[in-house]
């Protein structure tokens, strides 16, 4: 009674309201503006967090998360331009559906199964996060040495390219992790006797920086294209089309589920899973990509289903699965709290306040979302001209606000540079993410366990858990090589097949 | 206008994968003989090798040197056709990416010696300039932006800034 009360008291707190509503809208605004990402939202949201209580400011980047995931979707399907990657698969039948005066109905279809995916998600949520954080109270530092082993070989899933990439970045992402004082025996990692070094790479202009300005440096660098005038037109979604999409919305937050509790796989796999299977078992699967109304319904819920799972992951473990939830990741540890097992146990009534949250954030979707089809041509019609200058002020501001120190803004514009670098070789931003999140754990871990132990090695095999994990890593490993070599497999095939046409 | 990304010549499939190899090549190897030998200081005693401050750092630099002559061989052997790659793109005017650098360096360089709001208003009319924003009345959004933007940072989020150079 005592924590219900206490849990009732945190959510309640009217700066949640407006964080979690003030969150859905910049998601969702930000989200259907092309060129603007969700992630990048997220990470420029980060500082505004830092006056926040820790349960509004995590619901603020939770909101900017899922107005994001829904609003890349109204892009797609007005001006065939997903506004995330998750996005792209809703636009197969989106689009066709915009061209054939459809468009109203594509986007309500749209919000409708992303509220219900959302919802549903939310749900599994709340049941499996705890679950799991029991099971996690039994882990010692061996294990979580193992389980971090098993997130960093998974990163190479991050890594929608080159696997090679991926592992470079990972790696560039551990070497910067840890710059700094050693926390073991106080020496002095990788400084050059630089006083702002010593308490490491902060982690907002790393975040700005890697995320923000390569999309400002790209604006600038590419050719100017044209602005699209697009309307929601049409009618609406009708009451037996909704009841005709059910099981596939309902079918696809479930494989939403599934692939967002696993850490790495991500919305955009979740979509097309998802849409392929509704197309699988669909009367009409003739119909799809032309503009079937359930194919919307399908990818949507597939890419929505994952946004409360990856904080399973998250909340239960302390592992990041995706940039989003490193992002979130870091809000926690910026108020000072550290996700994982030991959170549920010490700040429990803080946890349900966030999961009430959390919920609250699927009904306050539906509603923005529907004034966001209303009003999209509004957003949409703000030049990037007149927002990329905005952008960059939140993000020199945005890094200052840290440690009030221009040594940081000079440490996000270099981020920046190293991003835009990134994009141009093709070296993934996520895997360096999660890299420089998972690289002091990896190593705190790593030396905990050496002394528990007695630097006795047996220390890691210790158990059924560690070999569990041990299994895991190889396995993912494994997955990966086969992966690897069967893409190349592929693409040998595709390459040999016009010069025997020939 | 030219395409920002070049297949390279028969020898070399991916020209930026070889010469991003290369560079991180030549990094790992700076990190691994002289970098940590010199800016990570070794306590004198370490029971376990695995304890030591460079032994992490060791691991990295030589993992990232392996995967960067991967990268390299990757290079030479296989190119990057993908239709949707997203470093294929139609480059701009060279002359609108200059100014947004000198754009990010103004505002950065400044900061301090100028204040945000003026540091703001420059970077700003520079970027409206790169673009081009033809417009009049919308370069005065130049200095109500950073205006707006540092007194929401420095009276909503309380935010020290340096506002003005007086």
């Amino acid at each position: 009674m005592e924590n219900i009360n206490e849990v009732l008291q945190l959510f309640l707190a009217t700066e949640n309201f407006i964080a979690i509503a003030v969150g859905v809208l910049v998601g969702v605004v930000v989200g259907s503006i092309p060129g603007l990402t969700a992630t990048m939202a997220v990470a420029l949201a980060l500082p505004f967090t830092f006056s926040m209580e820790p349960v509004a400011a995590i619901l603020l980047l939770v909101g900017i998360y899922k107005g994001g995931m829904y609003g890349g979707s109204i892009t797609a399907i007005l001006i065939r331009t997903p506004g995330s990657p998750a996005s792209a698969c809703t636009l197969l039948d989106g689009y066709p559906m915009a061209q054939q005066g459809k468009a109203k109905k594509a986007l309500q279809m749209a919000l409708y199964s992303s509220v219900i995916a959302d919802f549903i998600s939310n749900i599994a949520l709340i049941f499996f996060a705890a679950y799991l954080a029991k099971i996690a109270l039994n882990f010692g530092a061996p294990e979580f040495f193992w389980l971090i082993c098993f997130s960093l070989t998974i990163i190479i899933s991050l890594a929608s390219g080159s696997m090679i990439k991926g592992l470079i970045a990972a790696l560039l992402g551990i070497l910067l992790s840890l710059v700094g004082l050693d926390s073991v025996f106080g020496s002095q990692r990788l400084t050059f006797g630089n006083y702002n070094l010593m308490d490491s790479i902060s982690f907002i202009p790393l975040l700005i920086g890697l995320f923000a300005i390569p999309e400002i440096i790209e604006f600038y660098r590419k050719k100017i294209v044209p602005h699209i005038r697009a309307k929601a037109s049409g009618a609406g979604v009708s009451l037996a089309e909704m009841k005709r999409s059910l099981t596939s919305i309902v079918r696809g937050s479930l494989i939403g589920v599934i692939i967002g509790a696993i850490p790495g796989t991500g919305a955009t796999a979740a979509a097309f899973i998802s849409y392929s299977d509704a197309k699988r078992r669909s009367p009409h699967s003739e119909r799809f990509g032309k503009g079937e109304v359930e194919g919307v319904a399908a990818s949507e819920a597939g890419n929505n289903g994952v946004a409360g799972a990856t904080l399973i992951p998250l909340l239960s473990l302390g592992i990041p699965g995706d940039v989003i939830t490193a992002i979130i990741l870091g809000a926690f540890m910026v108020h000072g709290l550290t996700p994982g097992p030991i959170l549920f146990q010490e700040n429990l009534p803080l946890i349900y306040a966030l999961f009430l949250g959390i919920m609250l954030s699927s009904v306050i979707l539906l509603f923005v979302g529907s004034a966001a089809i209303r009003y999209f041509s509004l957003i949409a019609d703000i030049p990037k001209s007149i927002l990329f200058p905005i952008v960059l002020m939140f993000c020199v501001y945005g890094s200052y606000a840290v440690n009030n120190d221009t040594f940081d803004v000079w440490l996000m514009l270099a981020f920046g540079v190293m991003g835009y670098l990134f994009n141009r070789t093709g070296i993934p931003a996520a895997p360096f993410l999660i890299g420089f999140i998972l690289g002091p754990m990896f190593e705190d871990n790593l030396r905990r366990s050496l002394l528990i132990g007695s630097n006795d090695l047996s220390i890691f095999v210790r158990g059924p858990i560690t070999w569990f994990f041990i299994a895991l890593t190889v396995g993912s490993i494994l997955l990966a090589l086969y992966r690897f070599i069967s893409a190349r497999h592929k693409a040998k095939q595709a390459a040999n097949e016009p010069e025997a046409n020939a | 206008m030219t395409s920002s990304h070049s297949t390279g010549s028969p020898l070399i499939k991916d020209l930026w994968d070889v010469v991003a190899g290369v560079v991180l090549l030549g990094f790992s190897l700076l990190l691994l003989f002289y970098l940590i030998p010199n800016y990570i200081g070794q306590p004198p005693i370490v029971q376990n090798p695995m304890m030591s401050p460079r032994w992490l750092p060791t691991i990295v630099g030589w993992l990232l040197a392996v995967f960067s002559v991967l990268m390299v061989v990757q290079g030479m052997l296989v190119a990057d056709d993908s239709e949707a790659s997203e470093r294929r793109f139609e480059r701009g005017p060279w002359m609108r990416f200059a100014l947004m650098a000198l754009a990010l360096v103004v505002y950065v360089g400044l900061f301090e010696m100028l204040g945000a709001i003026i540091s703001g208003v420059l970077a700003t009319l520079i970027l409206f300039i790169a673009h081009p924003v033809r417009t009049l009345w919308v370069y005065l959004l130049a200095v109500a932006f950073p205006v707006s933007v540092s007194l929401l940072f420095t009276e909503v989020m309380n935010v020290p800034l340096p506002m003005l150079p007086f």
